[in-house]
């Protein structure tokens, strides 16, 4: 395969800029996983310029959508509350892009389960993310969980999906059953959305 | 600072909250988190009665060292929101009850082996948090938290569930993950011959023999008022103290099923027991899961969501 003469390296001053370049990538007909995700990285979180963003709900995580991206792609802002998590899922043949701005996240990785699947499913491996770091993942790669395993501090994140997605697959890590969700946007560019309807979850 | 209405002493290295804080008449939020609380002492005696007292409704605690929930924070009537997440917890006191106000409780990351039915006196308790703990079972009282909206009960050791979990209607979301929750059908066969006690009492419920206080020893009066419903909707039968202990699938959706643990009146009860019927194994099983099954739709929409 042939290299690139030169690889580009971003580097983000702003979440305003973040954007601005990342609209500038997509543009493109194709698209660096690893130039979107260094230039993620890039940006150093600072909190006054996502704050507006960060709207957190008592009972569990919330999903805030910052920019749209032309349709190219879904950048978004999650607030993890303390044990929060979210369920085993996968990414709709999207690519996902996930960087902590504050706290920490665990994200756990998993095999997909055997189409005849009725055993636990398997743990591929597991780590934690610090603030500023981006993590990566597609369905080639797998399904993973996240959840902040803080019991004393929240976790915020900012994640980019292209091409965005609206629905995806959850996991029973015990038996490898899937189903498919419906995911909804707590808030819009800093907009509470209302109207929307509470779903019963089970986390397994 | 008479008017102080938020304090925030997170991470300061404290070792104990002064009683200067007694005072404080409009303090609603205490936040303490990530310091050296939890000896004796850590907490002013008198809070209770003080204006701190009843002024409090946050309090935050988490991340200290604390090994039980002190008493003094039992006087705190007025508490709606009480976070004690990473600390030394070996159990819950059964005076957690005296809690009125509480709504939300974080009780996360702890060593607590039980949960005492007293906390479902909590009559506005909307958020129980009982991750990361060694909890074994969950008492069945724990279905009388009507308000209960999110229960988070992951990383815990439990293998099944309090059938009594499907009466929480206005439950949005259940956390079970990394508990060794039984999956295949078990059956507990230990059973304990019903007494002749238990026999006489079975026979006067089921058949409606007619009975007035004055025909009995206050002792049988009472002890007949506890009859236990079999939950096998075919039986109509009661138990008193015999009973078999049989963990059944609620099926949801037929994508996820629930170990949860039923009481019935007999081993033989799974199939149903009236001559109404006869059916096959299988069928019994779905027959005596109807019941469950209808509760159960109401939590239908608790699939991974």
């Amino acid at each position: 395969m042939e290299q690139p003469v030169q690889t580009e390296t971003w580097k983000a001053q702003s979440l305003e800029e973040l954007i601005r370049i990342l609209h500038r990538l997509f543009a493109e007909d194709k698209v660096s996983v690893e130039e979107v995700q260094a230039l993620m990285e890039s940006y150093e979180s600072n909190p006054d310029e996502w704050l507006r963003y960060a709207k957190f709900d008592q009972y569990r995580y919330t999903r805030n959508l910052v920019d749209s991206g032309n349709g190219k792609f879904n950048l978004m802002i999650l607030c993890w509350g303390e044990g929060h998590g979210s369920s085993i899922h996968d990414h709709t043949d999207s690519h996902c892009f996930m960087k902590i701005l504050q706290g920490n996240l665990k994200e756990t990785l998993f095999e997909w389960p055997e189409k005849k699947g009725n055993g636990e499913m398997t743990k591929k491996s597991e780590r934690v993310l610090r603030e500023n770091q981006c993590a990566y993942i597609n369905d080639s790669i797998g399904l993973h969980r996240v959840e902040n395993i803080s019991h004393t501090e929240s976790a915020v994140s900012l994640h980019l999906y292209s091409p965005p997605f609206d629905s995806c697959n959850t996991f029973d890590q015990r038996t490898g059953h899937k189903h498919k969700v419906k995911m909804t946007f707590y808030s819009q560019f800093g907009e509470r959305t209302l109207c929307v309807s509470t779903r019963r979850r089970t986390h397994c | 600072f008479p008017a102080l209405e938020v304090l925030d002493v997170s991470g300061t290295g404290l070792a104990e909250l002064g009683a200067e804080l007694l005072a404080l008449p409009r303090l609603h939020t205490l936040l303490a988190k990530n310091n050296r609380l939890g000896g004796p002492g850590s907490l002013p005696k008198g809070l209770g009665e003080a204006p701190l007292g009843r002024s409090l409704r946050v309090l935050n605690l988490s991340g200290n060292r604390f090994a039980e929930l002190p008493p003094a924070l039992l006087g705190l009537r007025g508490l709606q929101s009480l976070s004690l997440g990473g600390n030394r917890l070996h159990g819950i006191p059964a005076d957690i009850q005296e809690l009125r106000s509480l709504e939300f409780l974080y009780l996360g990351g702890n060593f607590i082996t039980s949960i005492p039915p007293e906390l479902a006196n909590l009559p506005s308790l909307s958020y129980l948090v009982l991750c990361d703990n060694k909890i074994q079972s969950i008492p069945p009282q724990l279905a009388q938290l009507h308000s209960l909206r999110s229960l988070s009960l992951h990383n815990n050791l439990l293998t099944y569930l309090p059938r009594e979990i499907l009466n929480l209607v206005h439950l949005e979301e259940l956390s079970l993950r990394g508990n060794p929750l039984v999956v295949r059908f078990v059956r507990d066969l230990t059973y304990n011959p019903p007494s002749l006690q238990e026999l006489a009492g079975r026979t006067i419920k089921t058949r409606n023999v007619p009975y007035a206080p004055s025909d009995l020893p206050e002792n049988l009066v009472r002890y007949l008022s506890l009859a236990s419903n079999c939950p096998n909707p075919k039986c109509g039968g009661v138990y008193f103290d015999s009973c078999v202990r049989q963990i059944k699938f609620v099926d949801f959706c037929g994508k996820y099923r629930l170990p949860l643990m039923h009481y019935l009146c007999s081993p033989e009860c799974s199939s149903p027991c009236s001559s109404a019927s006869q059916s096959s194994t299988s069928q019994s099983e779905s027959d005596s899961e109807d019941e469950a099954s209808v509760a159960a739709r109401r939590m239908q929409k608790v699939l991974l969501g």
